[in-house]
């Protein structure tokens, strides 16, 4: 019964890091301009095709792809902003959702124009495999996309506090006036955080691409979640992200395994709705 | 700005309320699958094998199959086929609009589909009240034809049986090979197709004496099932019975190998695991699964029509044949078989005349006894299915022994070993 | 305004001969759900376009109401009509059980926990031995009549029953607007804090416009479930639906009376026809163009499209 404890704790562990690197992206665009990013699910799906096609087309393991494909999600993220966001800064919140939402609908319809909605899954990389350690199962490739979300994690934060440049971000987010008072070119910033946003989640969907099969729709679900990770965290929250993305994962699959697998989802939203009641910030909220 | 806002909802307006309707003279038949939505691929797959079908009736084929030779309806001074396509997205009161649409604007004769259980009951419900023969060929809820509808046949059999086909095959097999694979756990996604076929496996398995160690149920848009794995793996059965579509399937599976679970088999309920997805998708990992199937192309072996069939559809598609769309093309075959025998468009004509149906096995492209609708339920009592295994990224048939192409390889083997 | 009077009663005129000139089911089908969708609209135009409390959880009532419906009929064999006003209480109930913690969360958290709401709901139900669970209800067929709410030869009455529902929608809609209620639910969407210190209670008033909201939602739910006999959780409680219902408010005219309704006349055509006549080949082409609408409505006109048709009518 330990074991079996041990292993599901793992497994939920494992993917909870990969919720919350999905989900840091979406908390720092919120953090930056208050703008809830709807489409975010759609930006892993484009990373995951770009992943998949490398492979089949230039025989690229999705590690090596890597590096480039992060580079082509910054470069999405900022076009984005200057083209669907920007008009739309001092719009009411409700345009906002709407654009957001639309930039949704859109990628997923160039999706399923450009590669039909089959189910692809690339068959085999350098992460697969699994490890047992000590009579815990762990997947290699579950465990590479773990490992390369707490990196990340990591390069974000000594960003956001060591460099200049996070440190402007981080004042943008604090406050708007403020910051412009200081000489930070808060439009500058804006395109930033949707660059290293959309990076941060194309990294998680080259990851995720080891062990997860992608089709258009495949961003919902794991939009859904990065939605609750965000607001259980915290909006805006980049470590708060870290930790509730970590928690949804281990309430997954910790209720999967003891409840009933059917109810394992509302077990979650469940959780943030009693977070979110009793603080309604979140946990790292201000 | 505002001018060209105004015209543009005028014209969409003008647009809503035009209907096209014109007249032809072939004979038409509507066909409704899910072409765009989630499950667009296997509509897409279902919709060519009812193609080929009207393309093999329509012209000279040397097939021994109903209305291959010489073209066209003979009855019927050779009348083609017309498929006519609609799409139900996967909704329920899509494809009941679509079937109505099909009916009152395309003046289809007869309606095949629908896939989708949820779907092929509302659609179904809208021909029954127009009195329009419906052909369903793979929507396999038993609840379907329970209803006793008037209008509504369905070719292929439906989960009762196929469960049953799960356990006669367990049987079989510990007869032949002295494997004591009785305890069973079962695994399965929670809508429709699942619970269904959880409810028959349940049933059947108390009637054949093999001990239930457990069930797992989970919700089919999962991002990923290893607390499932683990109960399963916590209820340690020689054998696990699942039922998945495409997605979950190929999570599942990927979550066997990351869990190193390996029972002494895996016995697929059809659906995901025999998509051609499955195999493309995972590769070497895919080796071993047996899935209930309804058709396979090592059949061929045993019946040679059937290599030509699945060649042209391969040559129109770029696809293998599989269970879906050799069940699609059935159905069309079944259809037009019918239609010529009534020698008439009349919807009663073909009503009657599908009652009638009598086609023997040889005839088939399936590997069932033949076509015979029950006189009460309208549910074809020939069908049957058989049990495949992937090998070497094929799937053969291993049951029932006596069509089977190759050996089953029993137990599971171990992933480690791969 | 008296102009704009004509144009309405013209406009509901048309609406009564329309079937008389298209005789097929197919574009009465067409009207029958662009009214049902104008009716829900309606109602999630009281609370997201008028109270600006964005809702992405309207489907649950859409479930309640179909479900309850459902339920009593096939369990109980009560009357449909009477399924539709216990669908009406139920709806109202939720409401109040989810507003009331639901509206002390702001903007973004409110609209997340409403995902959340519905999804429960729809999980719920799933996993609901009793309703059915994911096989859902058939529902029984009965002899057609007006008192049965069923009719099976033809869509005649279920088109004047939903335009029937339309109309109401509208005047309850018109009743907030011409009320005290419709002032607190524009102060309460431009200046929660103005509205507090004017001593409106903003709890209450955002729940009275949750529940009328409610109520709009699960009248057309029960309509849905006696006019495709089959319900079950995947098509009723969708995430998709409650999204459609807002775009649809969206493209005509958040917090306008009549907004859903063109909105409703846009979105549902240009769904049914794209499907159709672009579906099966230009796969995503239909998505692509909705979008379009979306974003470019969005930022050059949030408004909507109302304003087009309220300038040349008055």
């Amino acid at each position: 019964m330990e074991g079996v404890l041990a292993q599901t704790l793992a497994s939920g562990l494992l993917i909870g890091f990969v919720y919350a690197l999905v989900a840091v992206g979406l908390t720092m665009i919120f953090g930056v301009m208050d703008i809830v990013n709807f489409a975010h699910g759609e930006y892993l799906m484009i990373s995951m095709y770009f992943s998949y096609w490398f492979f089949i087309l230039f025989g690229m393991d999705p590690l090596y792809s890597l590096p480039a494909i992060t580079l082509i999600m910054f470069g999405i993220g900022i076009i984005t902003y200057y083209i669907a966001i920007r008009p739309i800064i001092n719009a009411p919140m409700l345009s906002q959702i709407f654009v957001t939402f639309g930039l949704l609908i859109f990628l997923r319809g160039v999706a399923q124009f450009l590669w039909k909605v089959d189910y692809r899954m690339i068959p085999e990389t350098l992460a697969s495999g699994n490890i047992n350690l000590a009579g815990i199962y762990i997947g290699r490739p579950q465990l590479v996309a773990a490992v390369g979300a707490i990196l990340c994690y990591g390069v974000i934060l000594w960003f956001l506090k060591n460099t200049k440049t996070g440190m402007a971000l981080e004042a943008v987010a604090e406050d708007k006036e403020a910051a412009r008072l200081m000489g930070i070119n808060s439009n500058r910033m804006f395109a930033l955080s949707w660059g290293i946003g959309i990076a941060t989640v194309g990294i998680a969907g080259v990851l995720l691409s080891t062990f997860f099969y992608v089709f258009p729709e495949v961003g919902g679900a794991f939009c859904l979640i990065a939605f609750v990770v965000v607001a259980l965290g915290g909006f805006g929250s980049v470590v708060g992200a870290f930790l509730a993305g970590i928690i949804v994962g281990l309430v997954e699959v910790v209720s999967g395994y003891l409840i009933d697998p059917s109810f394992k989802f509302m077990f979650v939203l469940a959780l943030y709705l009693a977070v979110v009641f009793i603080r309604p910030q979140g946990l790292m909220g201000k | 700005m505002k001018k060209i806002f105004r015209m543009f909802c005028l014209s969409l307006l003008v647009l809503s309320f035009a209907s096209f309707a014109y007249a032809q003279e072939e004979i038409k038949i509507g066909v409704i699958y899910p072409l765009t939505g989630p499950l667009a691929s296997t509509g897409q797959v279902l919709l060519e094998g009812v193609k080929l079908a009207a393309e093999i009736v329509n012209g000279n084929y040397n097939l021994n199959m109903p209305l291959a030779k010489g073209e066209g309806l003979p009855k019927l001074k050779g009348a083609k086929i017309k498929i006519i396509p609609g799409d139900h997205q996967g909704k329920p009161e899509v494809g009941m609009a679509e079937a109505e649409r099909l009916i009152t604007q395309e003046k289809v004769v007869a309606i095949l589909g629908c896939y989708n259980s949820s779907v092929t009951a509302t659609a179904s419900q809208a021909t029954e009240r127009y009195g329009i023969p419906f052909v369903n060929e793979s929507s396999t809820s038993p609840t379907l034809t329970d209803r006793g509808f008037k209008w509504f046949f369905r070719t292929t059999p439906h989960d009762g049986l196929f469960s049953e086909n799960f356990f006669m095959f367990l049987r079989d097999l510990s007869k032949k090979k002295k494997v004591g694979a009785n305890t069973i756990a079962l695994f399965a996604e929670n809508t429709l197709f699942g619970s269904d076929s959880v409810k028959y496996q349940t049933k059947y398995a108390e009637k054949y004496g093999f001990k239930l160690v457990g069930t797992v149920l989970y919700p089919a848009k999962s991002t990923q099932l290893t607390s499932e794995v683990q109960k399963l793996k916590g209820m340690n059965p020689k054998v696990v019975m699942q039922t998945a579509y495409i997605a979950d399937a190929i999570l599942s599976m990927k979550t066997y190998r990351e869990l190193n679970f390996a029972p002494e088999a895996i016995l697929a309920n059809d659906a995901g695991f025999i998509d051609p997805e499955f195999v493309k998708s995972l590769g070497k990992d895919a080796n071993y699964i047996l899935s209930r199937e309804v058709w396979a192309k090592d059949l061929a072996k045993k019946k040679p029509m059937i290599k030509i069939v699945a060649d042209m559809f391969e040559k129109r598609t770029g696809k293998h044949m599989d269970g879906t769309s050799s069940r699609a093309f059935t159905a069309m075959i079944v259809l037009a078989d019918a239609i010529n025998r009534a020698g008439s468009t009349e919807p009663a004509k073909i009503q009657e005349a599908l009652l009638k149906t009598n086609i023997k096995a040889d005839q088939l492209v399936m590997p069932w006894d033949g076509v015979k609708f029950d006189p009460k339920t309208h549910q074809n009592m020939l069908g049957k299915g058989i049990i495949v295994q992937v090998q070497n990224g094929e799937y053969v048939t291993v049951w029932p022994f006596n069509l089977a192409t190759k050996q089953i390889v029993w137990p599971f083997p171990k992933w480690e070993g791969r | 305004m008296k102009k704009g009077l004509v144009i309405l009663l013209v406009f509901f005129a048309a609406l009564v001969i329309y079937p008389f000139i298209f005789k097929n089911p197919f574009p009465r089908h067409l009207l029958i759900m662009i009214m049902l969708y104008g009716t829900m609209g309606i109602g999630w135009n009281i609370i997201g376009g008028y109270a600006g409390q964005v809702s992405f959880g309207n489907a649950a009532f859409f479930g309640v109401g179909a479900y309850t419906t459902a339920i009593l009929l096939s369990k109980y064999g009560i009357n449909p009509w009477i399924g539709m006003l216990l669908g009406c209480f139920f709806s109202s109930l939720v409401a109040v059980i989810v507003g009331y913690p639901c509206f002390r969360l702001r903007g973004h958290y409110f609209a997340i926990a409403t995902i959340a709401v519905g999804e429960i709901v729809q999980i719920l139900f799933t996993n609901w031995e009793y309703a059915g669970a994911a096989v859902g209800i058939y529902i029984p067929i009965l002899e057609e009549s007006f008192f049965n709410f069923q009719f099976h030869t033809t869509k005649l009455p279920y088109y004047y029953i939903v335009l029937a529902m339309l109309a109401f929608a509208l005047l309850v809609c018109y009743a907030v607007e011409k009320s005290r209620l419709g002032y607190y639910f524009r102060a309460i969407k431009d200046d929660p804090e103005g509205a507090r210190s004017l001593g409106i209670n903003i709890q209450n008033y955002k729940l009275v416009a949750f529940i009328l909201s409610a109520i709009l939602t699960s009248v057309c739910g029960t309509f849905y479930a006696m006019y495709v006999l089959y319900i079950h959780p995947a098509n009723t409680i969708d995430l998709w639906l409650s999204i459609h219902l807002c775009i649809i408010a969206l493209i005509g005219g958040l917090g306008k009376i009549f907004g859903p309704v063109i909105g409703a006349f846009i979105f549902i055509p240009l769904t049914e026809f794209t499907r159709v006549y672009l579906g099966s080949e230009g796969q995503g082409i239909d998505l692509i163009i909705y979008a379009l609408i979306i974003i470019l409505l969005a930022t050059l006109r949030p408004q909507g499209l109302w304003g087009i048709f309220a300038k040349s009518s008055s």
